[in-house]
């Protein structure tokens, strides 16, 4: 009777240890999904591969259920990074008038970086984003990642007209994420 | 000797299986935390490096990928202004001011928290879209469209039926109200006619 004391104990440890741990992992599985998606399994998408690591999705519509809560507003550019094997460079003309902005985002969903076409002020973009075990030796201006794998989101406000989707499409078009430093 | 054994195993498999489910029913049952507007809620961590465990493992399921709030806040309901849940079969008019922002749209989602189908393929209405009155401000419907207003560009069609969630994007929104996401003006929610 004692021993079954002593099991109960356990099986409560053990199941708000499972609680703990379901909840931690669950975006970092949902996450590593989406890179996984967005790095390397194109042939399972619609969009299509551009050079440099970049997928270019297509316009958004109601087809798309590969993300949750799709903007139908913007058109996107994604690259999925890894930088155990070095920095990654992230280059992008910003000749786009309208609104747009490159995200990145950590393994564990954490948006850690954000930049748009204000804060740039017409510079093209010029990125060096390095990883954890490299932030000791990064240079001012670099970006330092908290995990070694994450997501870039590139976002461009669109509208029906087809100048402007023209126009955005272009400009993704030019997003390269490429090995090595600016 | 078997039995006790039969007893302790099943013991740890039932604190396994509760304790998965009770992390699930916990992130999909109980709301996420937030500032409310009217019957719009923003979570001011939703993307953010300060977020807690639950917010990060709820925005993950409802939001993932979503900015940090010094870029965007989202609105979300799942609620008219009375407190009901919204339902896709119904139809819902939409009222207020242009929110205080670069740029604004509210877009309407299933309860799979993805994009209605629809031939007009038109999902979303914003500061593209909206159409002011004479004191500057805008309306919109969303439900399933009737005939007579295909081709209105304020009226966002849904399909089905089933809950539905609404989002109020505001990307680079004014000072004031990224500070105090509580004091923004919100869009009305309203049924409009009999919900089926």
């Amino acid at each position: 009777m004692k021993r079954l004391h002593i099991h109960v104990v356990i099986a409560v440890v053990l199941g708000i240890a499972v609680h703990a741990l379901t909840v931690w992992a669950l975006p970092r599985l949902i996450m590593d999904r989406i890179i996984t998606l967005g790095g390397g399994d194109a042939q399972a998408q619609s969009g299509s591969r551009a050079s440099s690591g970049v997928y270019l999705p297509p316009p958004t519509d109601h087809t798309q259920r590969r993300i949750v809560m799709p903007s139908p507003d913007l058109l996107y550019a994604t690259c999925a990074f890894d930088l155990r094997e070095g920095p990654l460079r992230i280059r992008m003309a910003s000749g786009y008038p309208r609104y747009w902005s490159i995200a990145l985002y950590a393994s564990s969903t954490d948006n850690f970086f954000v930049v748009n076409d204000r804060k740039t002020a017409g510079q093209d973009i010029d990125l060096t984003l390095v990883g954890p075990r490299q932030a000791d030796t990064a240079s001012p201006g670099e970006v330092i990642s908290p995990t070694e794998r994450g997501f870039l989101l590139l976002r461009l406000l669109v509208n029906d007209d087809p100048e402007v989707r023209a126009a955005a499409e272009a400009t993704r078009r030019t997003l390269r994420c490429d090995r090595g430093r600016a | 000797m078997r039995r006790p054994r039969l007893i302790v195993a099943s013991l740890y498999i039932a604190s396994i299986f509760l304790g998965v489910a009770s992390a699930w029913l916990w992130l999909t049952r109980v709301g996420i935390a937030g500032v409310d507007a009217g019957a719009w809620r923003v979570n001011l961590l939703a993307g953010s490096q300060n977020a807690d465990a639950y917010t990060r493992a709820r925005v993950a399921l409802g939001a993932v990928l979503a900015l940090d709030r010094s870029e965007t806040l989202y609105y979300t309901t799942q609620h008219d202004d009375r407190g009901k849940a919204l339902r896709a079969e119904c139809r819902y008019k939409i009222e207020g001011s242009p929110p205080t922002a670069r740029w604004w749209s509210i877009t309407a989602y299933g309860a799979d928290n993805f994009l209605f189908p629809n031939a007009e393929r038109r999902y979303s209405v914003g500061t593209e879209s909206a159409q002011l009155d004479a004191t500057g401000r805008f309306s919109l419907m969303i439900g399933p469209l009737p005939a007579s207003e295909v081709g209105n560009r304020t009226w966002i069609p849904t399909a089905g039926t089933g809950g539905m969630r609404l989002t109020l994007r505001l990307y680079n929104p004014a000072p004031a109200v990224q500070q105090a996401p509580g004091s923004l003006a919100a869009p009305s929610i309203t049924l409009a006619g009999e919900c089926p």
